[in-house]
């Protein structure tokens, strides 16, 4: 690794003070609930480890090791990767300092996008232990090793222990070890293990292993050896954004912007035409939009203004903006996590190009069905129910799960169409992933989706379409177990008849000989009834109702 | 695929050599069908409802021209084919070994397990293996008894009448005056080494019920009337019916008698047109000669004392004396439907033994009688 390509890496790092805003909201932030706090842990070390080494080309290979300390109540999390590391001068912001992730500035479409990342569990180990985290980083030809902590009030890193040493052999990579306290592990649905496992189901150029507690190593060998390109970096659509976003925005803005060059310098599509579209509407006569001073310094714009802004934001026609950010995880890519993990009997996976909500920013859903193998959810009592997996940018969302959009989408997908009689008991996996840089959330947790129409409508018609791949399928399942009962009913007497009709003839024709003839004519017989010389009615109505599907795309 | 000939079937029991050739063509066709890639197969007359003609010129019943395929690469017959192929070849072994068994004895022998994978015998019940013999009599143009196979003996023979019989290396004469009360019990094959040496009757009598023949037997009458006195004892067998068949065709005149009764009818246009289940055969064992002497509903005008010793019909008597009314080849006889529309008005029927009533010889003169009246109906 290049030591200024990792420089060019940890550039853009900024600063931001929510240290104190976090310590009172963790919950806010994933840090809610024993079992969800250690799942975020694990998620927040393991995106940025993916993240770090697919920046620098890196098949990424992690280990995640958790050790129990005190029986849900305190477990050593540690996580490595083969990634460019972090050099000294970046280490302290990348794990002691709030909002200084590699994210939050950049819109580029990547998995964290919390901006809190690694220092927030920094944070979370030191107000419940006590502890700072224990980092050994290697990069270019040094290896450190140090602790970090996060000072609260100054939202500062505090590094001790420091050891800088050579590292002769350009070993990379980036160990994290950390004590937290209020977690607790199990392997529920929202578990780490859980949490691991679709991981490597969207990423299948990833190695990824869990140790639990337990002494229990479960392993994801990568299936693919493609790194995904790099994502593209865009500035932000000015439809893409909240409230909140553009007050963050506004207030990190340190160079002597006013707004009118700040909105066009730091978002996409906004024209000094369109800053007048804007100040027209928010001269202060539209009814319902405050007026704004577009000579104002960003600095000091009110949430009451943003909010305002938000509101002209919808009111003036926009070019939507540039789709190419989007990187979907691709059907192949799906295709083969999804066969090596689950090894399921059938797999349907959809290519769709990318549709538009909210009037302008672009997303992308891709769908995926696995049915029969190892597909499906196993319970205790090791009964199998449907599985819903939910990505966005390809991270696992693993909470809020009843109010999400694509678990709704699923849900909502009237399944015995497709000939599954009964969805909640099928051995069947629904993997989603929904691909945008601006991914509409329901809430700050960032674990659900939500309802936007066109989102849902497009998620659900994605759903469906591999859906009807798996009836298609299925009903050949159904065609071939006819085919092959038809078969075994005739193919069981040939013995008998052969014997008999050997000696009937009385020509001297072997048995054996003519059970072997007569077996391959069976064969032939059967076999050409599924190559569709017999398929007429069955393949009929399969037509039927796949025309049938299609309208109801339309209308939908 | 075999194709059923249309030949002439002789009358006589066919030659073993004839009937393994028969069975060896068909097994060689399958074999040939087989070397050309297609499902083996054989063609048989069907034998349904539907293909049952009446032959007015012969005056019985006859298969027509609808012929079905067999075939064994089909679900719902594969495993009857292979069944009717093991019965072929089992057939030829009886031939060519000379031995003879019964349907039942051909049923004992192939009802085996099919191998121990499969959960499966060749044959479970014999109600199975009994229509598939049938369908090789179809198919090859040929009579059961041809294959060895001997149906139930059943049926009584008494008169005069002189048979050899060649069996198991010994010869007999049967002499029909001889055979003391209980007459000679007629064999299910009477073709098979089985030919009339001396027939010396005016006519043959033919009784439904087995207690109505001891009476004429007692009676004498065969002797005092010069006939040959069969009873089937109800419906009548293959081989009593063959034996009919061959009497006729020695010009005797065959004189049925039975109940007035469903059933009675039924013995009756068996043995004079066949009967649709054998409807192949009825060139070989239908006598279109018969004449049914009684017991009539006529008989009641002429008998008064019959009129008190009628019973209910049964329901079963109604439907079927209807149905009758709608064979063809009962309703071109307006007697026949005379006596069915009484039956069915009157709702009565008479039985033979009824004729004992005034004393127990009456049957005899009753026959006398309408015989010399010429009392029959066709």
């Amino acid at each position: 690794m290049a030591k200024s390509n990792t420089d060019k890496i940890f550039s853009n790092f900024k600063e931001h003070s929510v240290a104190e805003f976090f310590k009172k909201n963790k919950q806010m932030l994933g840090f809610s609930g024993k079992v969800r706090s250690l799942t975020t842990i694990v998620h927040e070390y393991v995106t940025n480890s993916i993240d770090a080494c697919e920046e620098a080309g890196t098949l990424p290979e992690i280990e995640v090791k958790i050790h129990e300390i005190t029986k849900n109540e305190r477990y050593k999390v540690s996580v490595k990767d083969n990634g460019p590391g972090i050099p000294k001068k970046h280490l302290g912001k990348a794990l002691g300092q709030m909002l200084a992730g590699t994210k939050f500035h950049r819109y580029a479409q990547q998995r964290g996008q919390q901006g809190i990342g690694a220092a927030g569990c920094t944070m979370y180990a030191q107000i419940t232990t006590g502890k700072p985290v224990y980092v050994v980083s290697e990069y270019a030809d040094k290896k450190l090793t140090c602790n970090v902590a996060v000072d609260i009030k100054t939202n500062s890193p505090t590094i001790t222990d420091e050891v800088e040493e050579d590292n002769p052999q350009g070993a990379h990579g980036l160990y994290v070890e950390g004590e937290f306290g209020e977690v607790n592990y199990e392997r529920s649905a929202q578990s780490p293990y859980e949490y691991i496992k679709r991981i490597a189901l969207a990423n299948p150029h990833v190695t990824i292993s869990l140790l639990e507690p337990t002494g229990e190593l479960t392993t994801y060998p990568r299936s693919s050896e493609i790194v995904p390109k790099k994502p593209k970096e865009v500035l932000p659509h000015p439809l893409g954004l909240g409230v909140s976003d553009i007050v963050d925005l506004a207030h990190r803005e340190t160079d002597k912007y006013n707004m009118s060059s700040f909105l066009q310098e730091r978002f996409q599509r906004v024209s000094s035409a369109k800053v007048d579209e804007l100040a027209q509407v928010m001269s202060g006569k539209t009814e319902g939009i405050i007026y704004l001073d577009f000579k104002k310094k960003p600095s000091e714009l009110s949430w009451e203004e943003a909010e305002g802004l938000i509101k002209a934001f919808s009111m003036v026609k926009w070019i939507a903006p540039a789709s190419d950010c989007i990187h979907p995880i691709g059907a192949e890519q799906i295709q083969t996590s999804l066969a090596h993990i689950l090894a399921p009997e059938f797999i349907a996976v959809t290519e769709r190009p990318p549709k538009i909500y909210k009037g302008g920013v672009p997303f992308l859903v891709e769908a995926a069905i696995a049915w029969g193998g190892q597909a499906g959810r196993r319970l205790s009592n090791n009964q199998v129910t449907s599985d819903i997996i939910r990505y966005a940018n390809a991270a696992p969302l693993l909470f809020d799960i009843s109010g999400c959009a694509i678990t709704q989408a699923a849900k909502d997908v009237d399944w015995k169409r497709y000939k599954l009689k009964n969805f909640e008991e099928e051995a069947i996996t629904v993997f989603v992933n929904l691909a945008s840089v601006h991914i509409p959330y329901t809430s700050a947790g960032k674990q659900a989706i939500s309802q936007e129409d066109e989102v849902y409508q497009e998620i659900k018609n994605a759903i469906m379409e591999a859906a009807r791949r798996l009836q298609l399928h299925l009903a050949g399942i159904n065609k071939e177990r006819d085919r092959a009962q038809r078969r075994n009913a005739v193919i069981k007497y040939v013995p008998q008849l052969s014997h008999d009709l050997s000696e009937l003839a009385g020509k001297n024709t072997k048995p054996e000989e003519l059970a072997k003839k007569l077996t391959l004519l069976i064969e032939t017989k059967y076999m050409t009834h599924i190559l569709g010389d017999e398929s007429g009615e069955e393949g009929l109505e399969e037509n039927g109702k796949e025309a049938e599907d299609a309208d109801d795309e339309k209308e939908e | 695929m075999i194709k059923k000939t249309k030949e002439t079937q002789k009358n006589s029991r066919q030659d073993s050599e004839v009937v393994i050739n028969k069975l060896e063509n068909m097994g060689g066709h399958m074999l040939k069908e087989i070397d050309e890639e297609v499902s083996p197969s054989f063609e048989a007359p069907l034998r349904s409802k539907s293909n049952v003609l009446f032959d007015e010129k012969i005056g019985c019943l006859h298969l027509g021209e609808k012929n079905e395929t067999r075939s064994f690469i089909n679900v719902g017959q594969a495993r009857k084919f292979m069944q009717t192929v093991a019965i072929a070849n089992k057939c030829k072994k009886f031939l060519k070994e000379d031995a003879h068994t019964s349907i039942r004895g051909l049923f004992y022998q192939l009802k085996f397990s099919l191998g121990e994978n499969l959960d499966e015998e060749l044959f479970s019940e014999q109600s199975e293996s009994n229509p598939l013999i049938e369908d090789l009599e179809v198919s090859l143009g040929i009579k059961r008894e041809d294959l060895n196979l001997n149906t139930d003996r059943k049926g009584v023979v008494a008169g005069p009448l002189v048979l050899r019989d060649r069996f198991g290396g010994d010869e007999t004469l049967i002499d029909g005056t001889k055979q003391g009360r209980s007459g000679w019990m007629i064999p299910s094959d009477v073709d098979n080494g089985m030919t009339i040496e001396e027939l010396d009757a005016e006519f043959v009598l033919v009784v439904e019920k087995d207690a109505m023949w001891q009476r004429l037997n007692e009676d004498k009458f065969w002797r005092k009337e010069n006939c040959v006195l069969i009873t089937p004892k109800g419906q009548a067998s293959r081989g009593c019916r063959r034996l009919i068949s061959k009497l006729a065709q020695k010009k005797l005149p065959i004189i049925v008698f039975t109940d007035c009764d469903a059933w009675g009818w039924y013995i009756y246009w068996t043995i004079k047109t066949g009967s649709m289940n054998l409807a192949y055969l009825a060139n070989d064992i239908a006598t279109p000669s018969a004449k049914f002497i009684g017991v009539t509903m006529r008989d009641i005008k002429d008998y008064e004392f019959l009129g008190n010793l009628t019973i209910k019909a049964k329901e079963v008597d109604l439907k079927r004396a209807e149905e009758m009314l709608n064979y063809e080849w009962i309703k071109r006889h307006p007697e026949w439907v005379d006596e069915l529309k009484v039956v069915l008005k009157t709702k009565k029927k008479l039985e033979q033994d009824a004729l004992q009533g005034p004393s127990l010889s009456f049957v005899g003169k009753y026959i006398k009688e309408k015989m010399e009246a010429n009392r029959y109906l066709p």
